[in-house]
């Protein structure tokens, strides 16, 4: 039965969600396990709607990861078979907003989901309370910025 | 209904900022019987000739935030952190409970009014036609948990508006005009401004302040004078925008305002400055004219950053947490719990902290009632409470205590207070007549006069990444716009720069991730626009000194009670010309600043917005400043004002109201340093009271 063995996070679902959520956040999977959060949001993601639906976009994710060989590829089939389609597209909103924000449906997974959530990396910050730089880290340009 | 029969010398309604200066003050002096004076604690010749002072202080909010041994106060505090990090709206009064029984206005309740009906979804009742749009939290500590920390003093004309620029304004429900000075002068406030930086701790440079003032920064602050504490850096930002803005001017009216970005003092910790010396002392010296209260030297001890409540040696340098406003995690950003912690503990002989035994704080307690004893002088006789059992439950217990031999000082907040008061109701014989009065309010002034800064933010984009989230909500500000003669014809204002992006107008980073969302970015992209927008957004404030308005009031109706059956403050609020010609100039100031700076405006105002109107056909949007303020105002005579210069109510020998609402006008420096220093000022006056109660 698929459905008890979706809950497995060592059944290639599991690696499915990580691969899409690399490729739809811009992170890499490493990024994103760095978090610690990785078998949380998959298994909230369960927890908050129908298998079905879930399962439904990890077959469409499954099928793009296999037949894309490009990053250009890639990005088209998403746009087509994900983006173009509300219902997918809204799955992945929610999957994006999840890994940026820590929130599911605009309620944080747990305090660690504010903590760690990528939107403060992106901007070379932190999440306001937590992961302290120090004193007088914000007056000099971020350590981790590129620019 | 029980009635308390123990006789305490002095009951604090609120352990806020002003409630608990007053307890740590009045704690560290006792009355020598041989002398028959108030002395300071560690001066006693003979122990056996003391007399302690009995100190009860009431608060609404619940036992655990009073709590303050370490083991109880981490616990407590981290429930704080753990609620902040878990609510998505992580707005001012987010981390802390919200209690039914001792409610709080609270920023997500406030909604558009449309009269006649008022908006009463919240806590405050509010008629309008503007909604009042700040909040506060009851709570120990009170609002000073969720400040953001900033320090400036008011500059001495602030004091003097009518003498200065002749504004004047109406007298309560009639056309005659009155005056709105200050029944003190910035140089009578100058030496507990020194107690009050001390007190609180703050971290700021001397020299580098830069007023649009006549008196010379020497005489503004005093020789040599310095913060006890070095300056907070200003952020990455605020250099790149003080590097675009440093020797321009500014035009408005035909007049030229150079623009003068100066670091922000804050009550926040960094690295002491040796030249601000030993750590010191509050103390009374008793004089011909009274009490006087000074900052001494301890000569052997070197000054001290104090961290947090629950362990000294945490939070005593800023870490960067950049969540000042709603709760610094470290406690680096001052809270009066620090002030409290100091009243209630004591250092015994061996340098160790020990509670100390004529103070106590009673919470869960929620007073609502004041009376009088008519045959006694007009004294408060008793005060009424109703004491809630538990978090979850509103049943409570009625409790009435005498207070014909206490001194009686109110220290809730600027709502809290006016509401105690009017709902404090006695009736007199005049003239054969029975004539109802109301406690405090023979000047009619009790309530009236709620101000706040009316914060017209603006916002865009900076040509190159400026990385802002970073860092305490504001290191800077622009003071050009603080005095001048435009405060004629409009508001003067102060201008921080915020270092925390959209947060505060647009709702960011949420928001932008939802935009870009919607236009279908995704992966690679999506990053970087995010990365681009989010490391370029500037916002800045034009916090709008607001004048006292007597139809600007805090009144109390049956109709509206709370879970506990008190009056919920009933609010009337609008603004005038005067304030509305200065958002139209501060915008003109705005676009100025943005032209030169080459930022993208991104600043948006909309019928939407929930204070807003239209001025000279143009639309203005503003926010509350937190700086709720005037409802109980001091003043030079009793027609005219509910206190004089030491917050003593001038129709009772044995009340005092304490707190921001004693402030005759707002200025344009947050309030709570200037509401500190008259607050530590008033204890000279209850010192004295304390005396002749003592002597006789």
């Amino acid at each position: 039965m698929i459905i008890n063995k979706i809950l497995n996070v060592d059944d290639y679902y599991y690696d499915v969600f990580m691969a899409i959520s690399g490729t739809l956040t811009g992170f890499s999977a490493n990024e994103l396990q760095s978090t610690g959060l990785a078998e949380t949001y998959y298994k909230h993601i369960l927890g908050q709607i129908e298998t079905a639906t879930f399962l439904e976009f990890l077959n469409v994710s499954k099928s793009i990861l296999e037949n894309s060989f490009s990053q250009d590829q890639l990005r088209n089939a998403i746009q087509s078979e994900i983006m173009a389609d509300p219902g997918m597209q809204d799955m992945s909103n929610n999957i994006i907003t999840m890994w940026y924000l820590g929130t599911w449906e605009g309620t944080y997974v747990n305090e660690l989901s504010y903590k760690e959530s990528l939107v403060w990396t992106v901007m070379h910050a932190h999440p306001p309370g937590a992961k302290q730089p120090g004193f007088k880290s914000w007056a000099v340009q971020p350590v981790n910025s590129n620019s | 209904m029980s009635n308390i029969e123990f006789k305490k010398d002095v009951i604090i309604v609120g352990t806020g900022i002003a409630g608990s200066l007053i307890a740590k003050l009045l704690t560290d002096h006792v009355f020598d019987t041989e002398k028959g004076k108030m002395v300071y604690r560690a001066e006693v010749d003979h122990p056996e000739n003391v007399r302690e002072l009995s100190i009860l202080m009431y608060e609404a909010g619940l036992e655990a935030g009073l709590e303050l041994d370490s083991s109880s106060s981490l616990t407590t505090y981290n429930e704080y952190i753990r609620k902040f990090y878990m609510e998505e709206a992580k707005v001012p009064n987010s981390p802390y409970p919200n209690l039914k029984q001792a409610p709080s206005p609270d920023v997500l309740d406030m909604e558009k009014i449309i009269p006649p009906f008022p908006d009463k979804k919240g806590y405050l009742v509010q008629f309008g036609p503007m909604p009042f749009a700040s909040d506060a939290i009851r709570i120990g500590g009170g609002t000073t948990l969720h400040w953001l920390g900033t320090t400036p003093r008011m500059l001495p004309n602030d004091f003097r508006l009518t003498e200065k620029y002749g504004i004047e304004i109406n007298k309560p429900d009639s056309e005659v005009k009155t005056p709105i000075n200050w029944p003190i002068d910035y140089d009578a406030l100058k030496p507990y401004y020194e107690m009050a930086e001390f007190e609180i701790g703050v971290s700021g440079n001397v020299a580098a302040q830069e007023y649009p003032i006549s008196e010379s920064m020497e005489e503004y602050y005093g020789k040599d004078y310095v913060f006890p504490m070095d300056e907070i850096p200003q952020s990455y930002m605020d250099q790149k925008i003080i590097n675009g803005l440093a020797g321009t001017c500014v035009q408005l009216n035909f007049e030229e305002f150079p623009l003068t970005m100066v670091p922000s003092p804050q009550g926040r910790n960094s690295t002491p400055n040796p030249a601000y010396g030993k750590a010191k002392i509050i103390k009374a010296n008793s004089t011909d004219s009274g009490y006087k209260l000074s900052l001494n030297n301890i000569e052997n001890e070197e000054y001290k950053a104090l961290g947090s409540v629950w362990n000294p040696y945490m939070g005593e340098r800023c870490e960067g947490n950049a969540s000042c406003v709603p709760i610094c995690p470290v406690q680096a950003k001052y809270n009066a719990l620090k002030t409290l912690k100091k009243a209630l503990y004591k250092f015994n002989k061996n340098e160790n902290l020990q509670k100390h035994k004529f103070i106590s704080v009673q919470a869960q307690s929620v007073v609502y009632k004041l009376s009088v004893d008519q045959a006694n002088q007009e004294k408060i006789s008793k005060i009424h409470l109703r004491r809630y059992i538990s978090k979850e439950k509103t049943d409570f217990v009625e409790e009435v205590v005498d207070t014909s031999d206490s001194i009686v000082i109110l220290a809730a907040n600027a709502f809290e207070n006016p509401k105690i008061l009017l709902n404090s109701k006695y009736t007199v014989i005049e003239n054969g007549q029975k004539v109802e009065k109301t406690v405090a309010n023979r000047s009619d002034q009790v309530g009236r006069n709620l101000m706040d800064h009316m914060v017209m933010l603006t916002w865009g984009l900076f040509p190159e990444p400026i990385y802002s989230y970073r860092g305490p909500g504001s290191t800077t500000n622009i003071s050009s716009f603080r005095d001048g003669n435009f405060r004629s014809e409009f508001s003067a204002w102060i201008s921080p720069l915020d270092n925390w992006g959209w947060s505060w107008p647009a709702f960011s980073p949420g928001s932008d991730i939802s935009e870009f969302l919607g236009q279908g970015l995704f992966g690679a992209e999506l990053k970087e626009a995010l990365a681009y927008r989010l490391s370029r957004q500037v916002l800045l404030h034009f916090e709008i000194e607001q004048l006292p308005n007597p139809n600007n009031r805090v009144t109390i109706n049956d109709q509206y009670l709370d879970a506990l059956g008190i009056p919920r403050p009933v609010i009337n609020y609008e603004l005038t010309e005067y304030e509305m010609k200065a958002m139209e100039q501060a915008k003109l100031a705005s676009d100025q600043m943005f032209k030169r700076l080459n930022i993208e405006d991104f600043t948006k105002y909309t019928e939407a917005d929930k204070n807003t109107f239209i001025y000279n056909n143009v639309r203005y949007s503003y926010n509350g400043a937190g700086h709720i303020v005037g409802t109980h105002r001091m003043g030079d005579n009793a027609d005219d004002s509910v206190t004089n210069s030491y917050c003593k109510s001038w129709d009772h020998p044995n009340l005092y109201i304490v707190g921001a609402g004693n402030m005759t006008t707002l200025g344009t420096s947050n309030p709570t340093l200037t509401l500190s220093a008259f607050t530590i000022r008033s204890v000279e006056s209850i010192l004295s009271d304390l005396e002749n109660k003592f002597k006789n």
